[in-house]
Formats: C-alpha cells, sequence, structure tokens
C-alpha cells in the first residue's frame, strides 16, 4: 500500500513538471535575426 | 505530345504547368476515366489540345509524367520499350532505385528516364544546383520537407516514418531509424518552425548522385509526436485530398574564397504544386529537345539544363526565398 502510494505521488509530482513545463515553457516565435528574400529567375 | 499517367493532385497540377503554352497537346490517362475527363474538361478554356485518353493512346506520347501513386519502375519500362521518354514523381527510395537501373533501357530505346522530378527530390536538386553557384566548393547538403501532396504522397510521408532513414556521411551510406534525430528547421513564412526527423527519403541518393563531390547528404520530414507514435500503424484515418501549405527547405555548406559558408533556401507552397511544376518543366524540356541525351537524370546532375528548368518553375509561381542574415 505504502509503495502504490509512494507511485502515485511520483506520478502527480512528474505530471504536474510535465504540464508546468508544456503550458509554461516558451514556444517558438518569429525569426529574430535575419529574414527570407525572395529568389528571382537566375536569367 | 506530353502525357500525363494520373489525373490526381500532381497530374492536375502537372497539366495547368502544361497548358500555359497553349500549343502543345496533352493527353491525360487515369485509371478513373472519369477523373481524366473531369481534368481534360476543366483545361479545355485554357488548351484546347488537352484530353483524356486509354493507356494505349498515352504510348503515342513523346514524353509522359508519371504522376500516380509509386511503384513507377514497372510503367516507366513499359513506356521506355515503346521508345517514349519519362518523368517520374516517385518519391519511394526503392522505387527510384529500381527506376535508375533501368537507365541502360532508356539508352537503348533512345529515351530519357528523369527520376524523382517531384518537390523533394526535384525541386531540392534543382535548388542545390541553384545554390552552388555562389560557392566555390559544396560538401554537404541537408534537406527538410514539410507537408504532403495528394492521399498517396500523405501514406509515404506516413511510411517514411516508420522505416530506415539513409544518408551519406563522410564516404558511407548511413542507415538510422526514421523518426529519430529531431531538429528544428525554419521554413519561409507563412510556414514557419517544424520539427523535423530523419525519413526514409530518396533525396539523399538522388543528391548525392548529381553532386559525387558532397561528403555529408541526410533528408529530414517534418512531424508532429501523433505522426511519431503512429507511424508504425497503418493510416487509421484517411489523408486529406490535398496536404495545406508545405515547404521545402535546403541546407547547403562549402567554402567560398576559402571561407567556410552555409546557405538556407527554402519554397512555402503546396507539395503537389511544387511537384506539378518541377515534373511539367522536365517534360516540356524534354518534348522541346531541351533534354537530348539519352538514360536515366536526377534533377541538378549537371547534364540537364537545371537553369532554365528552375526558371521555368519559378515561372510557374513557385516562390523560392533564400534566407538572409541580419
Amino acid at each position: 500500500m505504502k509503495f502504490i502510494r509512494r507511485a502515485l505521488l511520483a506520478l502527480s509530482v512528474a505530471s504536474a513538471v510535465a504540464g508546468v513545463l508544456r503550458f509554461k515553457g516558451k514556444g517558438v516565435g518569429a525569426i529574430k535575426q535575419g529574414g527570407w528574400r525572395k529568389i528571382t529567375d537566375p536569367k | 505530345m506530353i502525357g500525363i499517367f494520373g489525373a490526381g493532385v500532381v497530374g492536375s497540377r502537372v497539366a495547368e504547368t502544361l497548358s500555359f503554352d497553349s500549343i502543345r497537346s496533352v493527353l491525360v490517362f487515369d485509371s478513373s476515366q472519369v477523373v481524366a475527363q473531369r481534368l481534360a474538361r476543366r483545361l479545355l478554356q485554357t488548351n484546347s489540345s488537352i484530353r483524356a485518353v486509354n493507356l494505349g493512346e498515352l504510348q503515342n506520347a513523346k514524353v509522359v509524367v508519371l504522376a500516380g501513386p509509386s511503384p513507377h519502375a514497372q510503367i516507366a519500362r513499359e513506356f521506355l520499350e515503346k521508345n517514349v521518354s519519362v518523368v517520374s514523381t516517385s518519391d519511394d527510395i526503392a522505387d527510384c532505385l529500381n527506376l535508375l537501373t533501368l537507365s541502360e533501357l532508356a539508352v537503348k530505346n533512345n529515351a530519357t528516364l528523369i527520376v524523382g522530378a517531384a518537390s523533394s527530390p526535384g525541386m531540392s536538386g534543382l535548388l542545390v544546383r541553384n545554390m552552388s553557384k555562389s560557392f566555390d566548393n559544396i560538401d554537404e547538403v541537408h534537406v527538410a520537407l514539410h507537408g504532403t501532396g495528394g492521399p498517396a504522397c500523405a501514406r509515404q510521408h506516413h511510411r517514411a516514418l516508420s522505416g530506415q532513414s539513409i544518408g551519406w556521411h563522410d564516404g558511407e551510406w548511413l542507415r538510422r531509424p526514421a523518426g529519430s534525430g529531431r531538429e528544428l528547421c525554419w521554413f519561409p513564412e507563412p510556414v514557419g518552425a517544424y520539427d523535423c526527423y530523419r525519413g526514409e527519403l530518396p533525396d539523399p541518393l538522388l543528391i548525392k548522385r548529381a553532386f559525387p563531390e558532397l561528403s555529408r547528404v541526410s533528408a529530414r520530414v517534418s512531424a508532429t509526436r501523433r505522426d511519431r507514435v503512429f507511424s508504425r500503424m497503418p493510416m487509421l484515418i484517411p489523408p486529406q485530398a490535398e496536404g495545406g501549405m508545405g515547404g521545402l527547405r535546403v541546407e547547403v555548406r562549402g567554402t567560398r574564397n576559402g571561407e567556410r559558408i552555409v546557405d538556407v533556401v527554402g519554397v512555402a507552397e503546396r507539395v503537389g504544386q511544387v511537384a506539378g511544376a518541377v515534373s511539367g518543366c522536365m517534360a516540356q524540356a524534354i518534348s522541346v529537345g531541351e533534354i537530348s541525351r539519352t538514360g536515366a537524370f536526377v534533377a541538378g546532375e549537371i547534364a540537364l539544363p537545371n537553369e532554365t528548368i528552375f526558371g521555368r518553375v519559378l515561372a510557374c509561381g513557385v516562390q523560392a526565398h533564400s534566407f538572409v542574415r541580419a
């Protein structure tokens, strides 16, 4: 019983940490340096 | 006369590309005759010489674009034996290898075979050739693809994440599990950044053939967690009729004036549109005699008029962008 309780506690702590990282983590934004330039016909 | 085998997403785009030149006669074949007739009727206003035909009539064409699902090797063999040149849009490794073995048959029958004339492979080879002009020499090419064309392309994308990827690495072919090797790749807007993984793609094989001097070639494909988890299972949900906005990113490394240089070029466009434009322009080049050599070739190979074809693809509305550092 004690083992199950510990495992459940560990699982819930792990999911809470994962949830915080998942939703509060920094997403990938737009490019901050540089950009895209259109290529014209090589001829 | 140019024939199109398959009137799906890529076949329709090939027909549209060829319809810009209203003089050229275009024959369309599809296993469903209704689909071929519908395509011919839709484009009849822009090109009066487009018509739906049966498989026998397609052999009257000078060049045929294979725009249906892979494998293409057996169909290509049948056309080559009838002295008909072939442009294949296949993106399956085994199929591309089988197609390359038909080189001798093509030479014997005085025909040309273009292997992998789609988005990736295809457009990727043209971009590398165009970029290589600004280098003294190139030694690394890394390709990343986002998005899919029609349903057959989506199924191929699904398979590509569950097989074995190949890459050329310092003189040997490296095999790694597909779905590994995550890399964040930036595509031109509006696609943006996507996590890309190694995939069972023929790009390294074909690019290495076109550029034997390269010491490293790799290819990646974008995927979500769901794509990777379910890649080893059959596709449970049928794919959409056409994928949304896709992207192609080609990174070339080499030297210029003794300095190490990295250049990145990308394309943001529907994958089917790019594949249709590239294969259509290849077929056009064979039809007008710009590609007159016989045998099997890949996009970007020095024997092909890559600059002319690349210019035509851009004229078809496919926009390529070069990454410029701040």
